[in-house]
């Protein structure tokens, strides 16, 4: 596959460890040792939510959720990118929800709560190449469940 | 000196304080001068957008600048020192913590802070001024260089090419639109009516009416948002001047009474209470907050202005502020409910879709001129109590004002 220029990721501390996962193909999320809390985006030092400093483990996520929402941007923001660009809103199986890219598929009402799942596709900004998550549909599309 | 604390909502402080004088540039003589449309003018600067509104708020309160004791300032880019350019050396100063009236700096809400300062006594006469200068400083408002917007809003998702307050906005409404199945057609209704009020109100920027074929015809910027669903970015400033209220019943205009105000903020999982709760949560609390501290109900706010960054997030704001229900706004609105003549009219100047981008100073501005009955073409009649509302994408700030003796 060829190699997608993107705009730069936000990097350093927790932020390269996630990429780290992407790279081996998995999904990770820091969960809070105190109260379970997943946090996305990934936090520096404390739980987003009890503040708990305990956030070092990673859990692996099924990968898997259903889309919320999506927006096409028909304006540039950005030099890589083309217009129109696709965007979508996923709610992980695990509960966070994500704001990722479409794989394969184009988001519309048809789709809404249809089934996805995570791959990771090769991408490279400004520190090199990476591996970002994206979702493609898990065939057939479920019926639309909110 | 940054702004401390703010008070936070207390019946104590309720209409203590009250707006005695209001100033503004001209937004769309300075609109047309910037975009090189008005030979005759050029476009102003920020120090004289600053100038022109404090002078207008002096003269509205009946009052000269030596008076003034206290200012407020709010500036977008940053002015280091107001009252040097203003030629005002007051004792009480402060910058605000934010651009916005209330809220985007939790518990340091610039309009509840300086009603505070009025209250303890620490200033007589105290002018708050906001100046912004979008248009002239070209802000961006997505991509790689904004990163304003808070805890993880912007910044995060570049990587997946997804940036800006307008793609927040088309998040929720997307859901929201699959959840109660309403169109774009039902959402330009807000656009158009918006409009509308705006063909009343002289010192509106997008006067021109304008109507639902020609909104479903204009330019998407993130689908499924139009150019016309977004508020417009222009240059302005605002100037108010609050006194205690016994003190603001002496001037030359009727005083409005800052009656209420509540707050409250998204602490986690911003994209859920953001897309799924639609922010329902927050609105309701602050909402809530504001009334009990105004010693009112719902029923008796007579005209509301909310937060019109986007269409959607207006209507958003009618259902979680309660005035209806979740998934009823637009079928409301497309009932005349919120228009001008309606049960509740809704953004009366234009609102900043269509009068100006004001970050919600001008709602003070149109809530003071509707409860002084000076609103002309678009007043609204028997008026006591007014609500505004700013509201982010994590967090809910409304403000109630009401008549004198209500």
């Amino acid at each position: 596959m060829m190699t997608q220029r993107r705009p730069d990721r936000v990097l350093g501390g927790p932020h390269d460890a996630f990429w780290r996962y992407c790279e081996q193909g998995e999904l990770r999320m820091q969960r809070c040792g105190a109260c379970q809390h997943l946090q996305w985006p990934p936090v520096d030092a404390a739980c987003e939510r009890c503040a708990s400093t305990d956030v070092r483990r990673w859990d692996r996520l099924s990968g898997r959720g259903h889309l919320v929402s999506w927006c096409v941007f028909e304006r540039a923001y950005y030099q890589e990118l083309p217009v129109p660009w696709d965007t979508i809103l996923v709610e992980l199986a695990e509960g966070p929800l994500v704001v990722a890219n479409p794989h394969g598929f184009r988001p519309g009402p048809a789709l809404f709560g249809a089934r996805v799942e995570a791959r990771f596709t090769v991408c490279a900004d400004g520190a090199g190449e990476f591996h970002l998550p994206v979702f493609a549909l898990v065939e057939p599309p479920a019926p639309a469940d909110g | 000196m940054r702004l401390s604390t703010a008070p936070a909502a207390s019946a104590a402080l309720s209409r203590e304080v009250a707006v005695a004088g209001i100033g503004e540039s001209d937004y769309r003589e300075d609109f047309d001068a910037s975009r090189g449309r008005a030979p005759d003018r050029r476009p102003p600067t920020a120090a004289e957008l600053m100038t022109v509104a404090f002078e207008r708020a002096l003269a509205d309160a009946g009052l000269a600048r030596d008076q003034v004791d206290g200012l407020v300032w709010c500036t977008d880019p940053q002015v280091t020192d107001a009252p040097a350019l203003l030629g005002i050396s007051p004792p009480y100063r402060a910058q605000g913590a934010s651009i916005l009236p209330l809220g985007m700096a939790a518990g340091r809400d610039v309009i509840p802070t300086a009603a505070g300062a009025l209250a303890e006594g620490r200033c007589a006469t105290l002018a708050v001024l906001y100046t912004t200068t979008p248009r002239t400083t070209r802000k961006q408002f997505g991509g790689v260089t904004y990163t304003g917007g808070g805890r993880n809003s912007y910044y995060y998702y570049h990587p997946w090419g997804w940036s800006s307050q307008a793609a927040h906005w088309a998040l929720m409404f997307t859901y929201y639109a699959q959840l109660y199945g309403v169109t774009e057609a039902d959402l330009g209704r807000v656009a158009v009516s918006l409009r509308a009020a705006a063909t009343r109100n002289p010192r509106a920027i997008m006067r021109q009416p304008l109507t639902i074929e020609e909104y479903l015809d204009s330019p998407y910027v993130v689908r499924p948002l139009r150019r016309l669903d977004l508020c417009l970015p222009n240059d302005g400033a605002v100037c108010l001047i609050l006194r205690r209220t016994q003190d603001a019943r002496t001037g030359p205009r009727p005083p409005v009474l800052l009656a209420g105000w509540g707050d409250a903020e998204v602490s986690e999982r911003k994209l859920h209470h953001l897309v799924k709760d639609q922010l329902a949560t927050v609105m309701r609390a602050a909402g809530d907050a504001a009334l009990a501290m105004a010693g009112l109900g719902l029923g008796d706010i007579g005209h509301f202005q909310g937060y019109d960054a986007a269409t959607c997030h207006l209507v958003g704001q009618l259902e979680g502020y309660g005035f209806a229900k979740p998934g009823t706004g637009l079928r409301e609105w497309a009932a005349g409910r919120f228009d001008l003549g309606g049960e509740l009219p809704v953004n009366t100047s234009g609102g900043m879709l269509s009068e100006a981008y004001m970050h919600g100073w001008n709602f003070i501005v149109e809530a003071v001129r509707q409860l002084r009955g000076e609103a002309g073409a678009r007043q609204v009649g028997g008026l006591a109590a007014a609500m505004m509302a700013i509201t982010t994408t994590e967090s809910a700030h409304p403000l109630i004002l009401t008549r004198d003796g209500t």
